[in-house]
């Protein structure tokens, strides 16, 4: 087994790897930047080493350093978690070649899947489903006629050299097509000054489902079930879950073995991830493999029972996975990613001091994250601060344990995405569980403009006024004057003793007779 | 004490006695109490309890309030505050519309806007960069650009005025 693990991240994701590490006897290694110092990933780990000043490429992307870390504090084996290095090719290479363990994929599976392309090569060679599309530009109008109705329509054109949808054009019919590819080749010679257009089949209302998979070092590979993605906002996934609402187990088992087969074709070992595109008819589409832990693994291991990052550990160690058939998930399992964005002013990034930190907990409630009372938020790293994550016997029990642990959660001191999750939570479309990729963007404006209920309203206008009136000294709290408005098991009912918060309104009340 | 709450656009009366609110007529219990060593105030209205998180905002009697999962901008003033601010305000005369101000600190990657031009309330105005995101900045409401002090490629600091507005003329 592993001994000792360096863990080449920070935030919530190493202080996972912390607790999965610890778990299993395995000594965990924190690295820190200059902004990271007081982080709990690295309180919690068994040793942490300073590694550079705050922006990530002096420090957590300084591959070569960490290296040279992990080598001087005696660490057997380095886990990149996800983003940062974790998916770089030549940093699992680096850190198998100073003749320490990656834990992840060997370095060439990493290269077979790092590129769409090679990916989709990859996927196609190993029987498993693409989205139909041609690997040439087209030459004319004749070409892409005869191209699209081999795929059937509706087909999407795209520019080769595209971005932002420009170049891009949906067809219906045919009649359409020929004017649509000199729009769109006049588009692209315009926004990239290549003409290059390529057409594909087009997937209409599809959702992202996603399937992990497990694979030892002696071949064994199963899949673990999917993953609904589809709640996303600008590609950024905002809420997952397992199962998925639109998978059967006869679909599962057919999209699992696809998965299967692509991780084998590029030689996989350790945990990944095969994200598809599925249609309303149950037809998927293999669009990439994700070569390292997913930041919504959670939800798998809550419905499957298995703790992913340990298997990780015991698969780097050299470990057999105990099961040969994919099992069935159990319950329902749904996460919320809770970020330092205003939903409220467009999901800008908001920066402050956790001045107060609340943290549900009960029955079926996980809590991943990597913030605490005086944590400060700031813009050098991914604005995620944890992962709220639910466990049922159903989805909707799931649902509204979720809406429970979200109104539990207090986060004072930055903007966060709670309310938005609320939101999501209550809508009726997203309960029923009819949403597809491009649901959230639609449906956000009417999510954000929604008005609160009257009685909370009225409720709100009380406590500003209540508020108001104690800040403008006229007002006391904790006293007797103010009848019940102790709170019970606090003070016990007991008059407050005339000390700090006594001069302080005293004050108050000065200050505003000199205003007057 | 009678006190007028704009809230998030609404405007509600609040007349509180020693215990209790009386809103639209109808008086209830209202109490407020701090629970200790957290910033969660307890308000308890008719018997029902609130959480609520409360952070001073830029005025005199302005809070942003987070109650029962949903968040407020609340402005509660009382009568007298309310009527001294209203009429000083029409003393002054007209003001212009809210300037644009960088909500973080980061870099400037676009400015969609030259003075003289007219924008719209919403119109995105400003493409700042911070957390490696791309994010666009719009006109609070709508008027004229007076000034830019915001260009490409350079950083700004949280709280910079990046556009100034005047009125729309007619407006």
């Amino acid at each position: 087994m592993i001994r000792k693990v360096l863990i080449a991240n920070r935030g919530e994701i190493a202080l996972r790897i912390v607790r999965a590490c610890q778990e299993l006897g395995v000594r965990a290694v924190a690295v820190y930047s200059d902004a990271d110092a007081q982080a709990p990933h690295v309180r919690e780990a068994d040793e942490a080493v300073h590694i550079g000043p705050a922006p990530a490429s002096e420090s957590y992307l300084r591959g070569d350093h960490l290296i040279a870390v992990a080598k001087q504090v005696g660490a057997d084996a380095v886990h990149p978690g996800y983003g940062f290095l974790s998916e770089r090719e030549w940093f699992a290479r680096a850190v198998r070649d100073a003749g320490l363990v990656w834990i992840g994929p060997p370095a060439e599976a990493i290269a077979a899947m790092g590129s769409k392309t090679a990916a989709r090569t990859l996927a196609i060679s190993a029987g498993t489903p693409v989205v139909p599309g041609t690997t040439e530009p087209l030459r004319d109008a004749a070409e892409a006629a005869a191209t699209a109705a081999r795929f059937g329509y509706p087909v999407l054109l795209k520019a080769a050299a595209g971005g932002g949808g420009k170049g891009m054009r949906v067809v219906r019919e045919e009649s359409e097509i020929a004017g649509a590819l000199a729009s769109a080749q006049r588009e692209a010679k315009n926004a990239f000054g290549d003409d290059a257009v390529y057409v594909e089949k087009y997937i209409e209302g599809p959702r992202h489902v996603e399937i992990q998979v497990l694979a030892d070092a002696h071949g064994n590979c199963i899949a673990l079930g999917e993953r609904e993605c589809s709640i996303q906002r600008r590609h950024q996934k905002m809420v997952e879950e397992a199962p998925s609402v639109a998978v059967t187990p006869e679909l599962r088992q057919r999209m699992g073995d696809a998965a299967v087969a692509a991780a084998k074709a590029a030689g996989y070992v350790n945990a990944g991830t095969c994200e598809f595109l599925l249609d309303r008819h149950g037809n998927f589409y293999f669009l990439e493999m994700n070569t390292r832990i997913q930041v919504e693994h959670p939800v798998t291991e809550l419905v499957m029972g298995i703790d992913l990052v340990q298997w990780q550990l015991r698969i780097a160690s050299g470990e057999r996975l105990p099961f040969t058939t994919s099992p069935e998930p159990k319950g329902w399992a749904i996460e919320c990613r809770i970020t330092s964005e205003d939903p409220a002013n467009g999901f800008l990034p908001s920066t402050g001091r956790i001045a107060h930190l609340h943290l549900p907990s009960g029955p079926g409630v996980r809590w991943d994250g990597g913030i605490e009372v005086g944590s400060v938020v700031g813009l050098s790293y991914d604005p995620m601060l944890a992962k709220l994550i639910v466990f049922a016997p159903t989805r909707e029990a799931a649902i509204a344990r979720m809406e429970r642990a979200l109104k539990e959660l207090v986060i004072d001191g930055v903007e966060t995405s709670r309310e938005f999750h609320l939101r999501v939570m209550a809508d009726a479309d997203y309960r029923a569980g009819r949403v597809d990729i491009q649901w959230l963007e639609s449906r956000l404006p009417t999510l954000l403009a929604q008005q609160a209920p009257r009685e909370t309203r009225q409720a709100a206008a009380i406590a500003a006024a209540l508020l108001a009136d104690r800040d403008r000294g006229s007002r006391r709290t904790g006293t007797p004057s103010g009848g019940s408005a102790t709170v019970p098991g606090h003070t016990n009912g007991a008059p407050a003793p005339a000390g700090v918060a006594g001069s302080w309104a005293q004050l108050a009340r000065l200050e505003n007779l000199r205003r007057g | 004490m009678k006190y007028l709450v704009d809230l998030s656009g609404e405007r509600v009366e609040v007349q509180l006695d020693a215990d209790g609110a009386t809103v639209d007529g109808t008086r209830t219990s209202a109490h407020l109490a701090d629970v200790e060593g957290t910033s969660v105030r307890l308000v308890t209205i008719g018997g029902v309890q609130h959480r609520v998180v409360a952070r001073r905002g830029a005025g005199k009697g302005a809070y942003t309030l987070w109650i029962d999962g949903w968040r407020f901008d609340a402005e509660a003033l009382d009568e007298r505050t309310r009527a001294i601010r209203e009429l000083s305000a029409l003393a002054a005369g007209p003001v212009g519309p809210a300037p644009v101000i960088a909500p973080m600190p980061g870099l400037i990657v676009r400015v969609h806007v030259a003075a003289g031009d007219t924008v719209q309330a919403g119109q995105g105005v400003v493409v700042m960069e911070a957390m490696k995101m791309e994010n666009e900045l719009r006109a609070p409401a709508s008027g004229v650009v007076k000034a830019i002090h915001a260009t490409p490629g350079v950083a700004v600091e949280k709280g910079s005025v990046l556009v100034e507005f005047e009125p729309q003329a007619g407006a």
